[in-house]
């Protein structure tokens, strides 16, 4: 078992095992894994195509649900959790940032950032709103429609709505994948900064070393299993 | 290096085969496209194929139908010696009297019968068939003193006969022998009040009811030798007129054995082609939005194309071939099932309708339902088929697209028009009556583009409506004004659904209302028909002991035809469509020296009591208009067999829906003077009647005057309303076609939305959104569109009824709230309910797998 003590943890996984698609095409996606993280800490999955790292982030955010073991986030156990308890904890306490973006394209920046507040009741929603996207440089875009938008500004866009509830832990699934380097960089600059600021739970899920090296510990993925941990 | 390529190498045919092999993925997202195209041409097609099938049936049995190759018809006379001896010398004779009558059995029951008396030569075509099996001339001879006579089922059933049982007409006593099952002349005689009930002429004769000025019609049906050509019918038919001018018999041949059930037959495959169309049009919406919609998920494939080296052109063929390959699939599929509905119709009803139908194929009226469909659809495709010309290749660099509103090119834009055009002059072109058809297009432009104003006002409020404290509310209002919102697909569908649907329903309740509910309190309960003139007082005093609280009105009545009016000859007048009925056969008329009650006297002066000057004739405005008449013109009109000359002294407004006796025609009383002629009477009950009450005046009217024919208004408004339900019945029918292709477009165009919603919903749970929070966002949203377009719904039905009711139909009408609402709220419910049901499955798949395939 990989622990990090340094404080409570933040995510607890125990011999959590998942299997994804039907009959032949059945495949045992994640193996028998064991992982804490704790409150705060940043750390960063690796690994090969095909082992299972954004499946894991996925089981995280409880997007995915385990078929065996436990998983604890935020001290909650997400097993236990219906379907729709499930979506109320993570608007409040998971942010997530995909690859591919994904904002909704028929609301506009200041919407997109604010429809996480709004939905956890937050009064303020959209003056909230209009400070994460000041913070992340696109003030000058609140009312533009994510199609009017170039990839680096989508992806500020979806990391201020990630940050936008304060959560407890983001989640982020390749997120400079889509992008050239220098944006890709900012992205990530804002991302630690974010994580700095508010004592957030980051994990990171990449392909890029350099960007690993930047978290407090790297885990390594191998075909389902966890291959081991390092810290820079 | 740079590929050489010649240009004949791209192919003429590469847009079909790159269409094709776009299809091999097979139809998928295209079913509703299909199958709006299907039903809309099904209609069109359905509608033409019975229709001509009729016709053929009616032009087959014309002979049958009419009785004869020719029918010479004289009313309250019969021929003259002369006359008689002019159509014998033209081929075989056959003469049959029809008139009303009152049935008395022994019980006391008495009811009003269509008699007609044949001679032994009937019928010429066709055969009566009795019930039990007899030959017609033994059943109607005269036997132990007792005339024979045969009977329509429905008659023997209201009066509970039996082959043996007695019943009196006139003066003559009647054994019922059979059951008529098929009379062959049956149609040409149109629409009756009563039964038939066949008797021979010399139990006609007997009953005492040929008494002069009785209202009898004559009819001598003429057989030509030699199974006479269409020229020698029309030869016999030009001498009947050139030789006895004075005749004033209506002459009708084979070949147009029926005008009247012709011109309704027309009249009805006209307004059915219209539905069929409105079908078209409706399920067009849906045309036009699975090829948005199929075009938004084939972005990609067209921004790949064009940057292998496509044109927009050349994406634009390939496209559009694609669609009239769909469209048709769609047209053959219709075309099929309209081609099997005469045949269907045939053997499911075959011998319950009373129409001739030969049912067989008819290329012409599938190819018509072809062209319509085509056109339909390249009418709604055109537009965004031209949007896609211009998909940028950058498109490939950028992940998905919000679609944004923009205009094709120009030359896209001028081929939807060029359609459009096309569309509406064929449906004007090809109408039986083109202003009814022109009304038509007007209204279905109108709506289209009203409710595309209605979405946009929509759409343009909830952009200003302030930020609401419920987050599941702001959520519904922002989706209804968001680009790509699906309000302006809802909108339309939905509208047209709700229009039709009110439109239907509220002439529906209207025509009922008419027949049936609102029967003005003044309406006369009883009309007698042929109180002799010498008995008219004796009747007047009779009904007055009867009926102490019924109020009696009587007046002399006539029969006559319009031979001339204005001076011109009656085939060459054109009539408005309102007045045309006129001259279709003869009219009751009057003579009064007063002006008659219900009639207002609208321009120049009516006639002194001591007029005694040359024939005066009063005529109701409205028919004097449609035919073209005014003040001081001739009319000429044949009242038993002479032909009365009268100038027009005034014009008169009539309240027809008083149901009080109105004529046309009101004569000076010196006109007739001296021609016999009966009377017509009504009794009214001001303060209301019972069905008990009525039954004792029926039952001693007949008894004591057995010649005199009772007509219970009630009955024959009950006669009226039960064809009025069949009318709309076919319309409901007909409209249930386009009621469906509404709701396939509905549904259609909440599916093309499904994709974006299962994206939003997913992204919307990541976020923290609860399956009931977003179920009623949503619900919300489909509710607030739903209830504005129901609103615009049921005015623009309301108003289109209207139009239709008192325009087109010439009744009253009066706005029916309830159903309308009922029938907008019903609308919405499926609304919402289709919306929520494609929205809850949306909801209840898990996010990670469709977002790892985002």
């Amino acid at each position: 078992m990989i622990n990090n003590s340094q404080a409570g943890p933040a995510i607890a996984l125990a011999g959590v095992n998942l299997s994804l698609g039907h009959g032949a095409a059945r495949v045992h996606i994640l193996k028998d894994i064991d992982l804490h993280i704790g409150s705060g800490e940043a750390i960063g999955l690796v690994g090969p195509s095909g082992s299972g790292k954004s499946t894991l982030l996925m089981v995280m955010a409880g997007l995915e649900r385990a078929d065996t073991g436990t998983v604890t986030v935020a001290g909650e156990n997400l097993n236990k959790l219906d379907e729709d308890t499930l979506a109320r904890f993570r608007g409040r306490h998971v942010g997530i940032v995909f690859q591919s973006f994904h904002l909704i394209p028929t609301m506009n920046t200041l919407e997109n950032v604010a429809v996480p507040l709004e939905l956890a009741g937050v009064t303020d929603a959209h003056e909230r709103a209009c400070d994460e996207l000041a913070a992340v440089g696109l003030s000058e875009r609140l009312h533009h429609y994510p199609a009017e938008l170039s990839g680096g500004e989508q992806q500020r866009v979806a990391v201020a709505r990630a940050l936008a509830p304060n959560p407890a832990i983001i989640v982020a699934d390749e997120p400079t994948g889509n992008l050239d380097e220098d944006t890709g960089r900012q992205i990530i600059d804002l991302l630690f900064a974010g994580h700095a600021k508010r004592r957030t739970t980051l994990v990171l899920v990449t392909h890029d070393p350099a960007l690993a090296a930047r978290c407090a510990r790297v885990v390594r993925l191998r075909s389902g299993r966890i291959d081991g941990a390092s810290t820079p | 290096m740079t590929l050489a390529v010649t240009p004949s190498q791209g192919g003429r045919w590469l847009p079909l085969r790159f269409a094709l092999r776009e299809m091999r993925g097979g139809l998928r997202g295209f079913y509703v496209f299909i199958a709006c195209i299907a039903l809309g041409s099904m209609a069109i097609a359905g509608v033409g194929s019975l229709a001509a099938s009729l016709a053929d049936g009616l032009a087959r049995e014309g002979r049958v139908i009419l009785g004869g190759d020719l029918a010479f018809t004289l009313i309250q006379r019969e021929a003259t010696a002369n006359e008689r001896a002019f159509l014998d010398a033209r081929g075989k004779i056959s003469s049959a009297a029809t008139l009303r009558a009152m049935a008395r059995t022994p019980s006391g029951q008495a009811t009003l019968v269509e008699m007609k008396a044949v001679d032994e030569a009937y019928p010429l075509f066709g055969q009566a068939v009795l019930d039990p099996q007899s030959p017609l001339a033994d059943a109607l001879a005269l036997r132990d003193g007792v005339y024979g006579a045969v009977a329509d089922p429905t008659l023997m059933a209201r009066l509970e006969l039996k082959p043996g049982a007695r019943v009196n007409i006139g003066n003559a006593n009647f054994e019922i022998r059979a059951a008529l099952t098929n009379e062959p002349d049956k149609l040409a005689g149109g629409i009756g009040f009563g039964p038939r009930l066949l008797v021979s002429q010399d139990a006609l004769r007997a009953t005492g009811l040929l008494q002069p000025g009785s209202l009898v019609r004559w009819h001598y049906r003429l057989r030509l030798p030699n199974e006479g050509s269409e020229a020698a019918t029309r030869a016999v038919a030009m001498q009947a007129g050139a030789q006895l001018p004075e005749a004033g018999w209506d002459i009708r041949s084979r070949s147009n054995a029926s005008p009247q059930l012709e011109r309704n037959v027309e009249r009805f495959t006209q307004f059915l082609t219209i539905v069929g169309l409105t079908a078209l049009l409706v399920g067009g919406v849906g045309v036009g939005n699975a090829v948005k919609s199929h075009l938004d998920r084939r972005y990609e494939t067209i921004a790949t194309m064009k940057a292998l080296g496509a044109s927009g052109r050349r994406v634009f063929s390939i496209y559009l071939m694609q669609v009239l390959m769909l469209a048709i699939i769609g047209a053959a599929i219709g075309g099929v099932l309209g081609a099997i509905l005469p045949f269907l119709i045939s053997w499911a009803f075959g011998t319950i309708i009373p129409l001739p139908l030969v049912p067989a194929l008819h290329p012409g009226e599938l190819l018509l339902a072809l062209v319509y469909a085509l056109l339909t659809a390249l009418v709604f495709v055109l537009w965004p088929l031209g949007r896609a010309h211009d998909v940028p290749v950058a498109a490939l660099f950028r992940d998905i697209v919000a679609p944004q509103p923009r205009y094709p090119r120009k030359r896209y834009i001028a081929f939807t028009v060029a359609a459009v055009i096309v569309l509406a002059t064929l449906a004007v072109l090809l109408a039986y009556d083109r202003r009814v058809a022109l009304i038509y297009v007007g209204i279905a432009a109108a709506v289209f583009v009203l409710l595309r104003g209605v979405a946009a006002v929509l759409m343009a409020l909830a952009r200003r409506v302030p930020r609401l404290r419920s987050t599941g509310l702001r959520m519904a209002v922002a989706n209804i004004h968001r680009p790509g919102a699906l309000t302006p697909t809802i909108v339309l569908s939905l509208g047209l659904g709700i229009t039709l649907l009110v439109t239907v329903i509220e002439i529906d309740g209207n025509l009922r209302n008419q027949f049936a509910n609102e029967l003005p309190t003044r309406a006369p309960s009883f009309y007698f028909l042929d109180i002799p003139s010498d008995q008219a007082a004796t009747f007047e005093a009779f009904v007055n002991a009867q009926a102490p609280a019924g109020k009696l009105a009587e007046v002399p009545m006539l029969r006559g035809r319009i031979i001339s009016a204005g001076g011109t000859p009656v085939e060459k007048i054109k009539p408005k469509e309102e007045a045309a009925w006129v001259l279709q056969s003869d009219r009751g008329i009057t003579y009064s020296n007063e002006i008659p009650t219900g009639s207002r006297l609208v321009e120049g002066k009516w006639w002194t009591s001591d007029y005694s000057g040359p024939p005066l004739v009063s005529f109701e405005q409205r028919i004097a208009d449609g035919l073209g008449l005014k003040l001081g013109d001739p009319v000429v009109v044949n009242v038993l067999g002479r032909n009365v000359i009268a100038t027009i002294a005034n014009m008169r407004t009539v309240d027809w829906e008083s149901l009080g006796i109105n004529f046309v025609m009101v004569f000076s009383p010196n006109a007739f003077r001296g021609a016999p002629h009966t009377h017509l009477a009504t009794l009214a009950y001001p303060g209301g009647s019972t069905p008990a009450e009525e039954a004792t005046v029926l039952r001693a009217v007949a008894e004591k005057f057995p010649m005199v024919t009772t007509v219970r208004v009630k009955d024959a408004l009950d006669a009226i309303g039960s064809l009025i339900a069949n009318l709309v019945l076919a319309i409901r029918g007909a409209s249930a076609i386009t009621l469906i292709a509404a709701a396939l477009v509905l549904g259609g165009a909440l599916a093309a939305g499904h994709r974006h919603r299962v994206y939003d919903a997913v992204i919307l749970k990541t976020l923290g959104a609860t399956r009931l929070r977003l179920l009623s966002a949503y619900g919300v949203e489909y509710l607030l569109i739903g209830a504005a377009t129901a609103l615009f719904g049921m005015i623009s039905g309301s108003l289109a009824a209207w139009l239709i009711v008192s325009q087109l139909m010439h009744l009253s009408f009066a706005w029916l709230p309830w159903p309308a609402l009922a029938a907008a709220l019903a609308a919405v419910s499926v609304t919402v309910g289709l919306g929520l049901a494609g929205t809850y499955m949306a909801l209840g798949q898990k996010p990670s797998p469709i977002l790892r395939n985002l």
